[in-house]
């Protein structure tokens, strides 16, 4: 489904170049639940980014269902991130300004023409399955952590992607909503999404089907 | 819920920057439709007081010339077919063209020749109320004319003549008193004895008889040529001029308070720009992250950067209706403080307002293209690394 080989990655720093990832080469098939895991500054989030088509790697091969991503145009991407992909950050991954549905939406309101009844109907199923119906009007900002976690979720769960990135997505919460989170995605992961998610939690890693570790920038195990 | 729901709902979530931002680019309009109103009025005044300095257009009969020579004695050119004009149907004809709105004054006059012990002198009838109406800079020794029987004289005529303010003269056998002498006008005014145009034509036995009609055109709204040739149509067998030098010196003075009307515009419309500009500037490091989920959303570059022309263009909108009408209100207040009121106007214009709810938009669109440029250009990954 999505193959990272020799991905190399470097980023400047004061003038230096500060090599991220070292040729780490990857795998995923379809319905693979997989965690990374590491120390603070191994490489995993950059991984994460370059896998997910946010970060273009400075060497090596995506392939995604067969094509190179790294010769297709932006545009390509997009529609991968539209689409086939989607991201759950740590902190700030809702618009503030606009409601928990706007926010579930906000994929499909990407032209000026507005948004189905039916895509919109979607959305607020979606919201009953992460448990968000009543609160689909209000702000991010009247939400806790977790729920705000759930909306990015939901959201996910809309564009029916394939792939779920998630980046630490239970490290600002607490235990008991952290746990609440990870049974959302294995219960996604039982509906047949694969997961990629990054984690320092080695707990919540355990849950997954594979758990890669990076150290410095490279595959460790 | 669309694209537009992005940049509507961020203008809401920080309303005091959004007022700011709108009464900045609001005052910029106000100014703009303020001083235009004002420019216009004060033009427009200032072209009707120009008419008092003397008539723009002439209307005479028109005439053939023929030049005259036999056995090599020049006579010089001779004039065939002179035929006065009808003084009321001819101002009446003026004053029927369709830009009739344009004409200030119509001054019919009779030009007679008058032999007064052995001198000559040219005896000229006029409309007083008329004549003044475009020669407010006549200035007497004595006074204007206050009935048919009082005659003002040019200084050269008075000199020549040898009469003074008070002095009584005879012409065409009816007694007149002088009620003034101009000053010197360094016109063919100076050389004439002016009278009342009725009682002239009475005395000559030419009732309704005028040489020529001197018209003042304001010019400021059209051309003066459209002026000329509407007033030729209504009178196809008479000769209209328009002496061009006083029409060009005119409007020169008119157009010169709205070049600068214009040019204070342009200034303030710059730096309002330049205020959207900036803000919108740094709208859009301040929205780093929002740019980043939404590129991880899969919106392009070219989404991003509709995103910032749309809030710029919304801005606009709401500044280019909200400035015209306060602008309109201002300018009258503007006339009233200046005590230039009276005469012409402000006219408000359904039309006007939407240029201006359509063009304003375009202007701060014009000058956030570069920050919404710079948004749409930042990279998911970079615009991620404050996430």
């Amino acid at each position: 489904m999505l193959e990272a080989i020799d991905i190399k990655k470097s980023f400047s720093s004061d003038g230096k170049v500060v090599p991220v990832l070292e040729g780490i080469s990857l795998k995923l098939d379809a319905g693979d639940y997989v965690s990374i895991v590491g120390r603070s500054g191994s490489g995993k989030t950059t991984l994460l980014n370059v896998i997910s088509t946010l970060v273009r790697p400075d060497s090596g091969e995506i392939t995604y269902e067969g094509v190179d991503l790294a010769s297709v145009p932006e545009s390509h991407l997009n529609g991968l991130r539209k689409s086939d992909f989607s991201v759950i950050f740590q902190f700030h991954h809702l618009l503030p300004y606009l409601t928990v549905l706007e926010n579930t939406l906000l994929p499909f309101m990407n032209s000026l023409k507005p948004v189905s009844r039916q895509i919109e109907a979607r959305a607020l199923e979606c919201l009953v399955r992460v448990g968000l119906a009543d609160k689909a009007r209000r702000l991010p900002g009247s939400l806790s952590g977790g729920e705000q976690q759930r909306v990015a979720i939901a959201r996910a769960l809309v564009k029916s992607s394939k792939i779920l990135f998630a980046d630490e997505p239970t490290g600002s919460l607490d235990q008991q909503t952290g746990d609440t989170i990870m049974e959302l995605l294995a219960e996604l992961h039982r509906d047949g999404m694969t997961i990629v998610m990054v984690t320092h939690e080695m707990e919540y890693a355990r849950l997954a089907d594979r758990i890669v570790e990076i150290e410095d920038g490279r595959i460790v195990h | 819920m669309n694209l537009a729901t992005i940049p509507f709902k961020n203008m809401r979530r920080k309303p005091a920057k959004t007022v700011l931002l709108l009464s900045v680019f609001s005052l910029g309009v106000i100014s703009i439709v303020a001083l235009y109103q004002v420019s216009l009025v004060v033009g427009h005044n200032l072209e009707k007081k120009l008419t008092a300095f003397g008539a723009n257009i002439v209307v005479k009969p028109s005439t053939e010339t023929l030049s005259v020579s036999y056995g090599g004695f020049n006579m010089g050119d001779m004039l065939l077919d002179i035929e006065d004009l009808r003084e009321v149907e001819t101002t009446a004809a003026i004053r029927s063209i369709s830009l009739n709105d344009r004409i200030s004054v119509v001054a019919p006059k009779l030009v007679s020749m008058y032999k007064m012990n052995e001198t000559a002198v040219a005896v000229v009838g006029v409309r007083w109320e008329e004549e003044l109406g475009i020669k407010s800079y006549w200035a007497t020794d004595g006074a204007m004319p206050r009935n048919p029987d009082e005659v003002l004289l040019g200084s050269q005529a008075a000199r020549k003549l040898g009469l003074s303010a008070g002095d009584r003269l005879t012409l065409y056998g009816r007694d007149f008193t002088v009620s003034g002498v101009l000053y010197d006008t360094g016109s063919d005014d100076d050389s004439v004895v002016l009278m009342e145009l009725g009682r002239l034509q009475a005395m000559l036995n030419q009732p309704d008889r005028v040489s020529f009609v001197e018209v003042a055109a304001l010019c400021s709204g059209c051309p003066i040529e459209d002026i000329v040739s509407q007033i030729q149509t209504s009178l196809p067998r008479t000769s209209v001029i328009a002496l061009q030098n006083v029409v060009n010196q005119r409007m020169s003075s008119v157009r010169f308070v709205q070049k600068l009307a214009l040019s204070i515009s342009l200034v303030i419309l710059v730096t309002a720009s330049a205020m959207v500009g900036l803000s919108m500037l740094s709208a859009v490091n301040e929205r780093r992250k929002d740019i980043g989920i939404l590129r991880s959303l899969g919106y392009g570059k070219s989404r991003v950067f509709l995103i910032f022309c749309l809030e710029a263009g919304l801005i606009g909108i709401l500044a280019g209706t909200i400035g015209y009408l306060a602008g309109f209100g201002a300018s009258l207040k503007a006339l009233d403080f200046l005590s230039l009121s009276e005469g012409a106007r402000p006219i408000f214009s359904v039309t006007q307002l939407a240029f201006c709810a359509l063009v304003f938009p375009l202007i701060t669109i014009g000058s956030s293209l570069y920050p919404a440029w710079k948004g749409a250009s930042i990279e998911p990954s970079r615009a991620l690394v404050s996430l």
